[in-house]
């Protein structure tokens, strides 16, 4: 999938299939070509799109010859400007899923497995240009992004409630508003509320409201979250912060179809609300009633579940970014035909990002891209010592981490006390859990850490 | 392909390797005519760089196919014709252009056919785009 071009901003989240060997250059294909042309499409569900040759000047007329090899990629190059896999510069070399693959200051590619054309996503809308945000807000065009749109389409129409799952910073309340957006219930207003935020004592008036000079005279009347969620859709996030108690008090209202008395009231209501509940932490942490109350449970894929959407969310941010901060736009940013077009990033830094280990995804992305454009010493975005403080990838590469064999890993065990965190600083890994990862497909087992602090 | 489009090609290509091209041609074109110089607003210098250096890997690459060619040419007349361009004006990029290759490629790979290969490519493209009826 093509994540960074000079020429050809435009262009992010293209994908170049490599089924068989083909060449990959500017424009047309040549009579002296080695293999047939690939060709680049825009992949969406149920479709694939052709778009033309790359145009990219910098890009030789034939510059790379790509091929399967096994489980990986063979990538030769025959073009003037150097290949880099990885970052590490190459005339042939091999690639695998998660590697980047740079053709000099001209273009990346980011090497996945996918299907050319993603499974049909019947009622999902794609009705929003190819790369950019779709009608709710949710950037991408990998199969992951395409199949939680499925999932919001799909909960939007049967109208239960359902559990959001997911790390901070994945999007959890982009996700319940992409289901009310496409649910019947659209045009009344959409209800959040973070249950982390509210005091304890004050949740069920919260959550039910409360009659007028209840608890003490001069209180208004409150709907409450319920109330005010009636024919639309109540959204609350960190769940798993509300006490037992109110999952209880909620837990009621959910199985009577939505009957609930606000406080200080002895008549009961009615609110046809549809909860849209979220969490971080694992759904066991749940009280079990209040869970299985969930038909529909949509997991979030964090970045790294998403690594081919990287670019184009940085796209996004930083797009964003400049339309609020003019100076920021015009320091950073392309103008053309006298508007903000594409920013100046560097493609190390779009490589490294994809590369990167997040665990607060779009929200730690956002931090990281502002640390950039705060230390940036020039008029582009790239890697500053600063931003190098925050990035995690280190050198290791799928292709790397596959290459080590049983015997490195039993020598470096042996040479390390069997300390899986000595042994795979030794290897040059990341962290234990690749080497661990690495251990188990090789049947070898190592000792266990008194250090824990290897990240 | 003809050995007047791969030598274009080459050139062009080696001249993409040194990161100074194309602003290259933008320092010498602006040097030479400073006149010219506010006639460039819409577009980033950045920007206008990657356009210009897309254009000319896009028409060294349909010189040997005229009808591209004029597609390419015809394309050329229709944006620049609201930029308040005169014809000797192609004349000056013209020399720019050909100056800014000969640094980015060296002298080494710039030889004299290069030279009278782009001096002819340049002059045919910008008689073809001169030849174009006005918007
Ligand atoms: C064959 C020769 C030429 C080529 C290949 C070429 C190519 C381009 C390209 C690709 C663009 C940007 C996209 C567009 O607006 O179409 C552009 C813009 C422009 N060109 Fe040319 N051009 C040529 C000749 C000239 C000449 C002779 C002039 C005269 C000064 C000129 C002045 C401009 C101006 C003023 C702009 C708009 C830039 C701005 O406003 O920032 N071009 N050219």
């Amino acid at each position: 999938m093509l994540v960074w071009s000079l020429d050809e901003p435009h262009r992010l989240g293209e994908c170049f299939p490599v089924e068989e060997a083909v060449c990959l250059g500017r424009g047309g294909p040549l009579s002296d070509d080695p293999a047939p042309r690939g060709g680049f499409f825009r992949s969406r569900p149920g479709q694939a799109a052709p778009c033309p040759p790359v145009g990219n000047a910098r890009v030789s007329r034939l510059h790379l010859v790509l091929a399967p090899e096994g489980d990986a990629l063979r990538v030769r190059s025959l073009g003037r400007a150097p290949l880099k896999i990885n970052g590490t510069l190459t005339k042939d070399g091999l690639a695998r899923e998660g590697d980047v693959v740079e053709i000099h200051n001209a273009a990346v590619f980011y090497v996945s497995l996918r299907p050319r054309v993603l499974p049909a996503a019947p009622g999902v809308g794609d009705a929003f240009g190819f790369g950019e945000p779709d009608a709710f807000g949710l950037v991408g065009e990998s199969e992951a992004a395409w199949a939680l749109r499925q999932a919001y389409a799909f909960a939007a129409s049967t109208d239960r409630h359902v559990l959001v799952l997911g790390e901070s910073g994945v999007g959890k309340e982009l996700a319940a508003r992409s289901i009310h957006g496409m649910s019947d219930r659209h045009e009344r207003p959409f209800i959040a509320r973070n249950a982390a935020t509210m005091p304890d004592t004050l949740i069920d008036a919260e959550l039910f409201g409360n009659a007028k000079n209840y608890p003490n005279a001069g209180m208004p009347e409150r709907a409450g979250l319920v109330g005010e969620a009636d024919g639309s859709t109540l959204f609350l996030d960190e769940i798993g912060d509300l006490p037992e108690k109110s999952q209880v008090h909620l837990l009621r209202v959910l199985d009577s179809d939505g009957e609930y008395q606000r406080l200080g009231e002895a008549r009961s209501r009615r609110s046809a609300f549809r909860l849209v509940a979220a969490t971080n932490r694992a759904a066991q942490s749940l009280k079990h009633d209040f869970l299985a109350r969930f038909v529909h449970r949509i997991e979030i894929p964090g970045l790294p579940q998403r690594r081919e959407d990287i670019p184009l969310v940085v796209a996004r941010i930083l797009s964003t970014i400049a339309a609020k901060n003019p100076r920021i736009g015009e320091r950073f940013f392309e103008r053309r035909a006298g508007a903000l077009a594409e920013a100046r990033i560097t493609p190390e830094l779009v490589s490294r990002l994809i590369r990167h280990p997040f665990t607060h995804h779009v929200r730690e992305l956002e931090r990281v891209l502002w640390l950039a454009i705060g230390c940036a010493q020039a008029d582009y975005i790239g890697v500053t010592p600063e931003v190098e403080g925050e990035l995690r990838d280190s050198a290791e590469s799928a292709t790397e981490v596959a290459e080590i064999g049983k015997e490195a890993l039993e020598r470096a065990l042996a040479d390390n006390d069997r300390s899986p965190t000595k042994a795979a600083k030794a290897l040059g890994l990341k962290n234990r859990y690749v080497l661990i990862r690495l251990l188990k497909k090789h049947g070898l087992s190592a000792g266990t850490d008194s250090d824990k602090d290897d990240r | 392909m003809s050995s007047r489009a791969a030598l274009l090609r080459d050139t062009l290509e080696i001249a993409l390797c040194d990161d100074r091209f194309p602003a290259l041609f933008y320092d010498k074109l602006f040097a030479a005519r400073p006149s010219l110089r506010p006639m460039f607003t819409r577009n980033s210098p950045g920007a206008q760089q990657k356009m210009f250096a897309q254009k000319l890997a896009a028409i060294v690459d349909s010189v040997d196919q005229p009808e591209l060619l004029r597609a390419e040419a015809r394309a050329i007349a229709k944006s620049h014709a609201s930029y308040g361009i005169r014809p000797e004006m192609y004349g000056w990029v013209g020399e720019a252009l050909i100056a800014a290759l000969r640094e980015a490629v060296g002298p080494g790979e710039w030889t004299a056919e290069a030279e009278a290969a782009w001096t002819e490519a340049y002059t045919a493209v910008a008689e073809a785009v001169l030849a174009e009826p006005p918007a």
